[in-house]
């Protein structure tokens, strides 16, 4: 039996998410009070006349708050690009990564970053992103696009092929990563590492605002292809026989896929298990129909991310923690008890 | 208007599947594909549903080329079961009847009616809530079985509806075999095309109207169950020795090894 109605959670979702951002933007190596955090809206919005910004307003607007909107947009990107690729796999246990796009932009953010040297990465700056981050969503969108490619022939895309191409490419771009690696130097290495841990702390709005780009695209195409989705997990020829226009569909989810994961990968890094998890609760809250799952793991995702990436800024103050490391802290292990859950009754 | 197949044939990796067949599913009518292992029915299914391309021969659709149908209108008037479904998602049993109202667009409440009522004609309607995966597999068939006549529950637009199934009775015990075959015929009394692939021939002489019979990729013989099931013809196809004798109640043909 289900544990609670789509719409229900839904709404539970769309109201908690607002007071978690807010709590989100209280938290952090400085605290700010809610009365600060009032105080700093109604400056900036200009209501309380009194013009100079405060110590306080300069940190929510100029960090916290692109930190925090990034953190949700990456969140909704990750969780809804998560559920369509285990729709289109069949399998609860795929993930965005399985196509090649995070190798891809790994790749391709380790060849800026050793190619650049210095200069590029001091000066190269594009709409608010650096060049390793250019570097990687190139990466991750080419390595898709050859998966793609590798599983298309005349009769149509063979998601069989698609994932032993992806396993493939992952495993070329791996090793060219490590090659990078190794003839890197020890900043390079260092900046490497880090890279491929994921964080949000080089959040700003160029980069808010490119995420926003990507996450309306995704949520304009991809909730409509629930019910195609739905029909897929019949399988193809029965999604076929159901009136699907199954290559489009298919094609549609990649390339949404591509972009978004490509788009959230290059302004936060890779960060893991976000796109595994969050539609895997939310099917075990509310079931497989991808009509509700993916607008309710697009919210969940977000206040997953927020939360985490919040946690990330406090646990090791004033230091901070990439937030990848901290996702996937938290993921693998909730993830190993879903598993052992699904195995000792029997149900996924 | 029927589901027909002219002069199909088929050669994958270089074995012929199918060599010049010829079929026509009438709607209103019951038809039936028997024959032996690697007679080649399911490659005839699957080019008659359009899953397969043939070499050789074309598929029409109510006088249309098959293949020329937009997927939402075909989904409409030709429904299919498959042998198996590779569905592992956790949807309740009536979410997965739900699925067949897919190309319609008849509205939440009706489609919640259809399905209601799907269930019920397939003794499924205890189902409802149920978790599918969890259902065992003559319960998941008969959710499907379900699915499949949600699809084409309604007269449509778009022409005569047919509905294809293979081997709908495999995993059913005797009483949901004969309610299927109740389902079936009732269908047909409702000016839906049958055709089924079933590999019991007792059972396919009691709903058939027509018979093809298929060995290595070839038609045999067709036509009535009376015509079709002969003694010579089982033994030659089959490599089996049978008598033929007549049903007691309906009077048909009944094959006894």
């Amino acid at each position: 039996m289900r544990l609670l109605s789509p719409s229900r959670l839904l709404l539970i979702l769309a109201c908690s998410l607002f007071p978690l951002a807010l709590l989100a933007l209280m938290m952090g190596p400085v605290f700010i009070s809610p009365m600060s955090l009032l105080h700093a809206a109604l400056d900036h919005s200009g209501f309380s006349g009194s013009g100079a910004s405060s110590q306080d307003g300069l940190i929510l607007y100029s960090i916290r708050l692109p930190r925090v909107l990034l953190a949700g947009l990456v969140g909704v990107c990750l969780a809804v690009c998560g559920t369509a690729m285990q729709g289109l796999f069949r399998n609860p246990l795929a993930d965005p990564s399985l196509i090649g796009v995070s190798s891809g932009a790994s790749a391709g953010a380790s060849l800026m970053i050793v190619m650049g040297g210095g200069a590029l990465l001091q000066g190269g700056q594009f709409a608010g992103l650096s060049v390793v981050a250019l570097g990687a969503f190139a990466g991750g969108f080419l390595a898709v696009i050859v998966v793609y490619r590798l599983a298309t022939s005349s009769s149509g895309t063979s998601v069989a092929t698609m994932l032993l191409a992806g396993i493939a490419i992952s495993a070329l771009a791996g090793a060219f990563n490590s090659l990078l690696a190794f003839v890197a130097d020890d900043e390079m290495l260092r900046r490497i590492s880090l890279w491929q841990m994921g964080s949000l702390d080089a959040a700003n709005w160029p980069r808010v605002g490119i995420a926003t780009f990507a996450v309306v695209i995704v949520m304009l195409v991809l909730p409509r292809q629930g019910a195609a989705l739905n029909a897929f997990l019949l399988g193809e020829s029965e999604a076929r026989h159901l009136g699907i226009a199954v290559d489009v569909v298919k094609r549609r989810l990649i390339l949404m896929t591509a972009m978004a994961i490509g788009v959230s990968v290059a302004v936060a890094g890779t960060i893991s298990f976000v796109g595994l998890v969050v539609p895997h609760i939310i099917r075990l809250l509310i079931g497989p129909d991808h009509r509700y799952l993916i607008p309710a793991s697009a919210l969940a995702g977000a206040m997953l991310l927020i939360v985490a990436d919040a946690f990330a800024r406090v646990v090791v103050a004033p230091a901070e923690l990439p937030a990848g490391i901290l996702t996937a802290l938290l993921g693998a292990p909730f993830f190993l008890s879903l598993l052992l859950q699904r195995r000792r009754t029997g149900a996924h | 208007m029927s589901l027909s197949a002219q002069n199909l044939s088929l050669t994958l990796s270089h074995t012929p599947l199918l060599e010049g067949v010829n079929l026509d599913v009438r709607p209103g009518s019951i038809t039936t594909i028997l024959g032996p292992n690697g007679a080649g029915k399911t490659s005839l299914l699957r080019v008659l549903v359009g899953e397969l391309t043939p070499d050789v021969g074309s598929v029409s659709l109510n006088g249309k080329l098959l293949k020329s149908w937009s997927p939402l209108q075909r989904a409409k008037t030709l429904a299919v079961l498959p042998q198996h479904s590779l569905l592992d998602f956790p949807f309740t049993a009536a979410e997965v009847v739900m699925l067949g109202r897919t190309p319609h667009d008849t509205g939440a409440a009706r489609d919640r009616e259809i399905v209601q009522h799907a269930l019920l004609s397939v003794d499924g309607d205890y189902l409802a809530g149920r978790i599918y995966t969890q259902l065992s597999g003559g319960e998941k068939q008969r959710v499907h079985l379900a699915r499949v006549l949600a699809q084409i529950w309604e007269p449509t637009a778009e022409g005569e509806r047919y509905l294809v199934l293979d081997e709908p009775t495999s995993s059913f015990d005797l009483a949901h075999q004969k309610l299927t075959l109740e389902i079936v015929r009732n269908l047909a009394g409702k000016g839906v095309g049958i055709l089924m692939v079933i590999h019991d021939l007792n059972l396919a002489a009691r709903c058939s109207d027509t018979m093809f019979l298929m060995q290595c990729g070839r038609m045999v013989i067709s036509g009535t169950p009376h015509e079709v099931l002969q003694r010579e013809t089982i033994s030659r196809v089959f490599q089996v020795e049978a008598s033929i004798g007549v049903h007691p109640h309906s009077g048909t043909p009944l094959v006894i090894t």
